[in-house]
């Protein structure tokens, strides 16, 4: 008898943990959707959102500290604003320049605005991060950041083509997007011109973009799924 | 001197214009860069353009030292939108003289693009900077939020301290819905009559919790909001006060929880321990069982200690291990073949065998005193069935009584009694048995042909030659004697004794064997001579494991002749049983009558030889002892 209480004590304490740790490890997983599961849809695409466009702001804020610390250890002798406006190799892409005119555009067009604009932005990164490696003025930290930011620019892309597949999925937008799959065709040739650019514009340049994909991201999700924190 | 005097006026002049030089509001408007604060410009100059909703902005500007040009007209706003390399200079699409300040509404802001401004005199004269140039989005400020207010989320045990939960409505000229701005904000509060202002960290939600407040001091809040990832802070938004006095309710209710959680807890102790105290056994018996001692079956551990080790009971089959019950059912009818193995597996069975084997011998031969292995055989017979049945444990005594000892081995042939019997039997030693020479019988078939017959015959006496006396008109107790003590002969044997044994398992795995037991030499004669000495009398049947050999005069003559003048064998049903001497020690129950009382001793019929074997009891003489009373029967375990 006594065999017979312990092992079944025993078997009683295992249920107990596995019921609990069960609880533990459900409280802190959230459920994944699958692929083609119905009535997730919707969530899953505020979700996607939501991950890119707090992407695309981090993104925006680390291009801004890198112009800031640019800015603190070459200031320009004078303003540059009306220089660069011309030199940002990504001003040949026609990007709606207000609240009206990005809530006019067709989602369709805007989604691929804010790819193009991603898209246009992988090379030029690269670039001055190996630019970056060499100089040695400034320190590790802001060469890092430059790191990050061809990575982050990177991932970014990636989330909004994923974005666009899922909202061509559920028929939010049209299939034209599928000829995105390689933008560079699109690009003007003369999109070289970035070469030419100073580290300090092509910073300039970066941090405007990333404020209108963060932007057009935004106006996006509002338009689509405006639920959570619109 | 002169020339001194006027170089150095010269240079101060230079010096004069170069400071003025120098203080123009070059990098006052620097884009992103907060304003600094020069000394007073000298010329009209862009002051700031701000823009509220990041779709309109509005530029102020101011005249400097320029006074003549302080009236409203005087100074004119430009311009430029270079989002193209044609873009050319334009003039403020609305001006609000009162201000000094240029609107720009939705259809002249573009977001992205860079904007520069110049400032132009009636006189065409221009007072441009370069460093007035931006980009909207670089010169957000958004309006402070609206609705500020507060809610008291908790209050200390202590009772000096509490949290507020303080919320608010984004900036309604921020399109927060659309999506078009991203707003992060910074609460900042103080003490009354404090100068420092504590700030909270920025965050984009619309509420927030202030911690650590004290009661009864009075604090101020106010908020301002910015864009993410930008610099420029809008205005402050109006104060509001919080102020909580003491709630005095709290305190009484806190002890008195805690007091009644301490009273429950003690009381759940003190049940704890009661339950403990009073089941202290049962819970040491949980934990802790008892280890349980040993136990053999038919081994009682009272008799262990005494020493009495004769009178242990062993398994009759196995040993001393755990007995198999087909085993016990396969021996039934052979008690003597358990008896010998047992001994066998004695702890010195090698002195055993060789004390059985002369035991044997005398026993045959010699009516030596065996008594002491036919005690434990008897007694180890006695015990086995109380193994399998009718005992209430294995500790009681296992000496039953006299009557049910003769009904136990009346009604179960073969079974031989008790072994104070046994010896009265054995020590009675008729002297007319003397001389007889018993004839062992084994049996070497199926057990099956044992069930209906009784072969086996009780020893009462051992000649001193090697004789066994068997007593008298029980052939079953002959038979049990002589077929245990063929037996043990022939586990002997096959101990000791190869060339014999081999022949006699030989002759075993035959049909039936019969044994004639040499009184003097101790060696066994052959299966031929028992057959010739046994055969002619009786048919054998080669199916029947079994073969009855009649005890007639006639087949004891060649017996005689071989060895001494002893009886060789003993029938179980033959005529001859009379010449013994009836034995009052058992019998055997034939039937039952309709009164319930048990015939031992039918009528003996004259029977041919080869029906003998179906019928072996019949030639049973009677047994006046032997018969059992309906009072009897009562005793008689069904």
């Amino acid at each position: 008898m006594p065999g017979n209480i312990r092992s079944v004590s025993f078997v009683w304490v295992v249920l107990v943990c596995l019921l609990f740790c069960s609880r533990l490890t459900s409280v802190g997983a959230a459920p994944i959707c699958a692929n083609a599961q119905s009535g997730c849809h919707v969530l899953s695409l505020a979700n996607l959102f939501d991950r890119v466009i707090q992407h695309s702001a981090r993104t925006h804020g680390i291009s801004n500290d890198l112009h800031s610390e640019f800015e603190q250890y070459f200031l320009p002798s004078k303003n540059h604003i009306g220089r660069v406006s011309r030199n940002c190799h990504t001003s040949s892409i026609l990007t709606p320049n207000g609240k009206d005119n990005a809530q006019r555009m067709a989602r369709e067009e805007l989604t691929e605005v804010i790819l193009k604009l991603l898209v246009a932005w992988r090379d030029p990164l690269w670039h001055f991060h190996q630019s970056m490696a060499r100089h040695h003025d400034f320190n590790n930290f802001s060469s890092n950041k430059a790191l990050e930011m061809s990575d982050m620019v990177h991932e970014l892309r990636q989330g909004v083509e994923k974005v666009a597949e899922k909202m061509q999925v559920l028929g939010i937008i049209s299939n034209t997007l599928s000829s995105l799959s390689s933008p560079e065709a699109s690009l003007p040739s003369d999109s070289a011109d970035w070469r030419l650019m100073k580290d300090f514009d092509l910073l300039y340049c970066l941090r405007r973009d990333s404020n209108k994909v963060q932007n057009y991201l935004k106006i996006l999700k509002c338009r689509i799924v405006p639920e959570h924190g619109c | 001197m002169a020339v001194l005097s006027s170089s150095s006026n010269l240079l101060l002049l230079l010096l004069m214009s170069s400071l003025d030089w120098l203080s123009t509001p070059g990098f006052a408007l620097l884009m992103g860069h907060q304003r600094v604060t020069s000394p007073a410009p000298l010329e009209p100059h862009i002051t700031e353009c701000i823009s509220r909703d990041q779709a309109t902005f509005q530029c102020w500007w101011s005249q400097g030292n320029y006074h003549n040009l302080s009236s409203p007209g005087a100074l004119r706003l430009f311009y430029i939108k270079k989002d193209s390399p044609t873009s050319e200079w334009k003039e403020c699409p609305e001006y609000v003289h009162s201000n000094r300040m240029c609107f720009f509404d939705v259809t002249h802001t573009s977001v992205w693009i860079a904007y520069c401004m110049q400032l132009r005199s009636q006189e065409n004269i221009t007072y441009f900077n370069e460093e007035d140039c931006f980009t909207v989005e670089n010169i957000v400020r958004p309006d402070p939020p609206v609705s500020l207010n507060w809610t008291l989320l908790s209050i200390s045990l202590s009772g000096l301290n509490y949290d507020v939960m303080v919320n608010w409505e984004p900036p309604p000229s921020a399109d927060v819905g659309a999506g078009w701005m991203r707003i992060e904000y910074e609460i900042q509060y103080r003490a009354r009559n404090t100068t420092k202002w504590e700030a909270l960290e920025m965050q984009p939600q619309t509420q927030q919790t202030i911690f650590g407040l004290h009661i009864g001091k009075e604090y101020e809040v106010h908020i301002r909001c910015r864009m993410q990832a930008f610099t420029k802070f809008g205005e402050f938004s109006d104060s509001i006060f919080i102020h909580v006095t003491e709630v005095p309710n709290k305190d009484s209710t806190f002890p008195l929880t805690l007091v009644l959680a301490f009273v429950g807890i003690v009381g759940i102790l003190i049940l704890i321990m009661l339950i403990v105290v009073s089941q202290q056994h049962r819970l040491m018996v949980i934990l802790l069982p008892p280890v349980p001692a040993p136990k053999i079956k038919g081994i009682d551990p009272e008799m262990l200690k005494k020493g009495k080790l004769n009178e242990l009971n062993f398994i009759p089959s196995g040993g001393m291990g755990g007995m198999p019950t087909y085993a016990a059912d396969f021996y039934q009818d052979e008690p003597w073949v358990e008896f010998i193995e047992v001994d066998a597996e004695d702890a010195d069975t090698g002195e055993k065998e060789e004390n059985q084997g002369s035991d044997t011998q005398r026993l045959l031969d010699l009516p030596q005193p065996v008594s002491h292995h036919m005690n434990i055989g008897f007694s180890n017979a006695v015990s086995y069935p109380d193994d399998d049945s009718g005992r209430a444990s294995c500790y009681d005594p296992d000496l039953p009584d006299q009557d049910t000892l003769m009904l136990m081995a009346t009604l179960l042939p073969g079974q031989p009694e008790d072994r104070e019997a046994s010896l009265d039997v054995v020590k009675k030693g008729p002297a007319p048995e003397r001389g007889e020479r018993p004839l062992v019988q084994t049996q070497t078939g199926g057990p099956q042909t044992w069930v209906n017959t009784d072969f086996y015959a009780q020893v009462s006496n051992v000649m001193p030659s090697g004789g066994v006396v068997l007593s008298p008109g029980q052939q079953l107790r002959i038979q049990e004697s002589t077929s245990g003590a063929e037996e043990e002969t022939q586990k002997k044997g096959k101990e000791h004794k190869g060339d014999e044994d081999s022949e006699e398992d030989k002759v075993k795995e035959l049909q039936f064997q019969l044994l004639v037991v040499d009184p003097e030499g101790g060696s066994y004669t052959t299966e031929s001579n028992a057959r010739q000495i046994g055969t002619p009398p009786s048919s054998t049947i080669p199916g029947e494991g079994y073969q009855t050999i009649h005890p007639q005069p006639a087949e004891t003559k060649p017996a005689a002749t071989a060895e001494d003048n002893q009886s060789p064998y003993i029938l179980p049903d033959s005529p001859q049983s009379q010449l013994f001497a009836p034995v009052a020690d058992y019998t055997v129950v034939q039937e039952v009558d309709s009164q319930h009382s048990l015939l031992l001793n039918p009528p003996p019929r004259q029977s041919p030889p080869p029906c003998l074997p179906q019928h072996p009891l019949k030639a049973l003489p009677a047994m006046p002892v032997g018969y059992i009373t309906p009072d009897l029967l009562g005793n008689l375990s069904p």
